[in-house]
């Protein structure tokens, strides 16, 4: 609670939003936009010429010109409804003095001192109704809209509204469940490619999701992450649509050199099912990195490799045997029998309250390399091989200085 | 001055009768129909000769007449595999390629689909020409499309004089094409599989048109995806068509499609091809559209929706089409007057064409 008071960094990230990572003592920008800030105020010492401030300006004006249109096409002018005068307000006001003490007791807390003068405002209550109104309204248009196809997803799917919808579900998980700790996130590119390799691990892809959120929410340029999940999702009713809304794409190397060639910030989890799946007594021993197909993507492109390394997700749930007849049976690439799961059904699926650490190497380029590389399979499995000990050796060093699996 | 002449067959189709619409629009084309119908709406410039594709006279026809590229749009759509079909769809198509081989036709320009990629769960997002050709083997015509491409591969090789250009149109919407989409569309209700929103691609029908029109005004030998350039949701095609939609429990649709197939359940009758087909994706790519074949549609998939959402909502009739009536004695003497001006055909030939025959 401490850090509200804390003020938040006064730059704006490369898509426009403010930069929610907190400002340096004595300063108004956060670590990352402070030597920006800098660099930008050196570069912009000569005063620029006239007709260049003039064009920017017009270009100023034209582009909120255009946000403008764009507002108003979202949102059609909003007319509240008639506020019924005697309603809420006079009903309250009458029973205010019955009032359970705890219940004043919040009012006090949310109208101040002067509470009363606030509570039997009309005006206070007729904000507070049109705003119920108004999300109400907003809500309900949200699912019309759903429904009558009026919204936008890109060629891969990827729908922001929907985005929303489930950030706060990621949110409260990366926060408050698992209480991530994420460092070296400044190894992240703010624009441009980059492939990003994790371990993984859990049973379930909850890293995948996590180490999106750590990117959408703490890294200033506020990037959606493109995980590249395996050909067994798209077969699932709900979770492939999900995916595939939030912008996660099928892992192939088209797909990835495709995404990699747009600019797009795209993670691969080489391990695989290998890696997902593994037992608890395998657990942070790094299985085998595929094909290498992740580094034939990474060479066409010439992008950086990020490692990541996730530590936390392998004691989520604690796998002890593997069940190929159960797998065979559902139709699962694997099936774990953990502690809880299938004993306690649907209870087992809910991960256990571990403690995360996700840590972003710093990149390894790849544009030394030929173009052509990738058809040098020596290279591309000595790259591999790098990439996989890199990470190998950050899970160690992370795992050295934990203390507890469940308060790190 | 060159007068490019071009046989279209199937000109009893809608495609057919389309393309050779647009085609003699071209003062530098001069246009031949064959079908053994005659076309619903009479094509102004155009010659009808009344002939099957299968007729081993073609290569005298293409010889005689210097037919320079050929339309083949003969093509029976079917549900079911069935015999007459196959005969006509693949070993007419290769009668007609064998024709077109012999009597040194430059170029032949075929339609087929992108549902020949079949969707599968390990598809690429966007699928490329070269891309293997799993689609549905349960459904007809792409059943058919797969094994004329097949024999097209061959062809390829053993005929490289000939420009073999085939273009794979996605789902092709409009307001007067019958295709496996509007079939599904026009129902009262569309069936949907729960918890699947596969990306869709769509194209105007008269931007597929456009497109094979488009197709021999240069040199396209290969093989090229047509569709509008945005994809969207199945659910989101839905929604801006304003069609109902009914979910189904997959495992249970695809238990009921496989117990009384297609024709057994009255709400999977009109699936667009196959359950797979709305439950995974198969987006095809179009780098190949934009950079080599340069073609760019007119409409976008949001347009081409829109428009048929308000179509259907105006509830006006399609615009009558008129029968053969319509190939009057007036056109008939015209058609007849035009080719005895530059006569020098053979006898056993003209024996073939309606014209003279009346």
């Amino acid at each position: 609670m401490s850090n509200t008071s804390r003020p938040l960094c006064a730059a704006l990230t490369k898509s426009g939003a403010s930069c929610r990572n907190y400002a340096l003592k004595g300063e108004i920008y956060c670590h990352v936009h402070l030597p920006k800030a800098k660099a930008k105020a050196e570069e912009t010492q000569e005063p620029l010429s006239e007709d260049e401030s003039r064009r920017l300006r017009a270009e100023l004006a034209n582009e909120l010109n255009e946000l403008v249109e764009r507002l108003r096409r979202l949102q059609p002018e909003y007319e509240p409804p008639d506020f019924p005068s005697l309603g809420i307000g006079g009903a309250l006001k009458r029973r205010l003095p019955g009032l359970p003490s705890g219940v004043k007791n919040t009012l006090v807390e949310l109208f101040g001192e002067n509470y009363k003068e606030e509570i039997f405002n009309i005006e206070t209550w007729k904000g507070l109704w049109y705003m119920i109104n108004y999300s109400a309204q907003y809500q309900a248009d949200f699912f019309k809209r759903r429904l009558t196809g009026e919204y936008e997803t890109d060629e891969w799917g990827l729908d922001w509204e929907f985005v929303e919808v489930i950030l706060p579900f990621f949110e409260f998980l990366y926060s408050k469940y698992f209480r991530v700790t994420a460092t070296g996130l400044e190894n992240v590119p703010e624009m441009g490619r980059a492939l990003l390799v994790s371990n993984h691990s859990g049973q379930l892809p909850w890293d995948g999701a996590m180490i999106a959120t750590a990117i959408y929410t703490e890294h200033p340029s506020q990037r959606l992450l493109r995980s590249l999940y395996a050909t067994w999702f798209p077969t699932l009713p709900f979770f492939s649509t999900i995916l595939e809304r939030g912008g996660q794409v099928m892992a192939t190397v088209d797909n990835g050199t495709r995404l990699l060639e747009q600019d797009e910030l795209v993670a691969v989890f080489p391990e695989g099912y290998k890696g997902v799946g593994k037992l608890f007594k395998d657990r942070y021993k790094l299985a085998r990195f595929g094909r290498g197909g992740f580094v034939r993507m990474a060479l066409k492109t010439q992008s950086p490799i990020i490692p990541i390394s996730v530590v936390g997700a392998e004691e989520t749930y604690i796998a002890i045997r593997k069940s190929q007849t159960l797998a065979r049976l559902t139709g699962f690439p694997y099936f774990p029998i953990s502690l809880r799961f299938p004993w306690f059904g649907l209870l087992g699926f809910i991960p256990l309250p571990t403690k995360w650490y996700i840590d972003f190497g710093a990149p390894i380029p790849t544009d030394t390399y030929a173009p052509d590389a990738s058809k040098n399979l020596v290279l591309v499995s000595q790259l591999s091989d790098q990439v996989r000990n890199v990470v190998q050796e950050m899970i160690y060093q992370r795992l050295a200085q934990r203390q507890s699996v469940f308060r790190g | 001055m060159s007068v490019k002449k071009i046989l279209v067959t199937g000109i009893g189709g809608y495609w057919g009768n389309r393309v050779a619409e647009k085609l003699a629009e071209n003062p530098e084309y001069q246009v031949l129909g064959m079908d053994t119908i005659a076309p619903k709406q009479p094509v102004p410039g155009m010659d009808f000769i009344q002939a099957d594709i299968r007729n081993p006279l073609l290569v005298k026809l293409l010889k005689s007449e210097k037919i320079d590229t050929v339309y083949h749009l003969a093509f029976k759509e079917s549900a079911r595999p069935n015999e007459a079909a196959f005969d006509y769809n693949v070993m007419g198509t290769m009668k007609v390629f064998g024709a077109c081989a012999e009597a040194g036709v430059k170029s032949i320009i075929f339609k087929s689909s992108t549902a020949v990629y079949g969707a599968a769960p390990q598809n690429s997002a966007f699928l490329t020409e070269n891309h293997a050709l799993n689609g549905s083997r349960s459904y007809g015509s792409i059943r058919y499309l797969i094994e004329i491409e097949a024999f097209c591969n061959g062809f390829r090789r053993q005929s490289p004089n000939v420009n073999l250009t085939i273009l794979r149109f996605a789902n092709i919407v409009g307001p007067t094409v019958d295709s496996p989409l509007m079939r599904y569309l026009k129902q009262s209700v569309s069936p949907v599989l729960m918890g699947f929103n596969p990306m869709m691609q769509v194209i105007h029908e008269d931007d597929a048109v456009a497109a094979l029109a488009h197709a021999s005004s240069g040199h396209y030998p290969g093989i090229f995806n047509v569709a509008a350039e945005d994809t969207l949701p199945l659910g989101k095609l839905l929604g801006l068509a304003e069609q109902r939609r009914i979910p189904l429990f997959h495992p249970f649709a695809y238990m009921g499609y496989g117990l009384f197939g297609s024709q057994g359940i009255r709400i999977l009758q009109h699936l667009p091809i196959e359950l797979d087909y709305i439950r995974y994706r198969w987006v095809g790519d179009l780098k190949k559209m934009r950079d080599i074949l340069q073609f760019t549609p007119t409409y976008t998939a949001d347009e081409t929706l829109r428009q048929f959402a308000e179509q259907r909502r105006s509830k006006s009739p399609a615009p009558e089409t008129e029968t053969r009536a319509a190939y009057d004695t007036d056109h008939l003497r015209e058609t007849i007057e035009r080719r005895h001006m530059n006569e020098n055909q053979a006898d056993d030939e003209t024996d073939r064409r309606v014209p003279t025959n009346e």
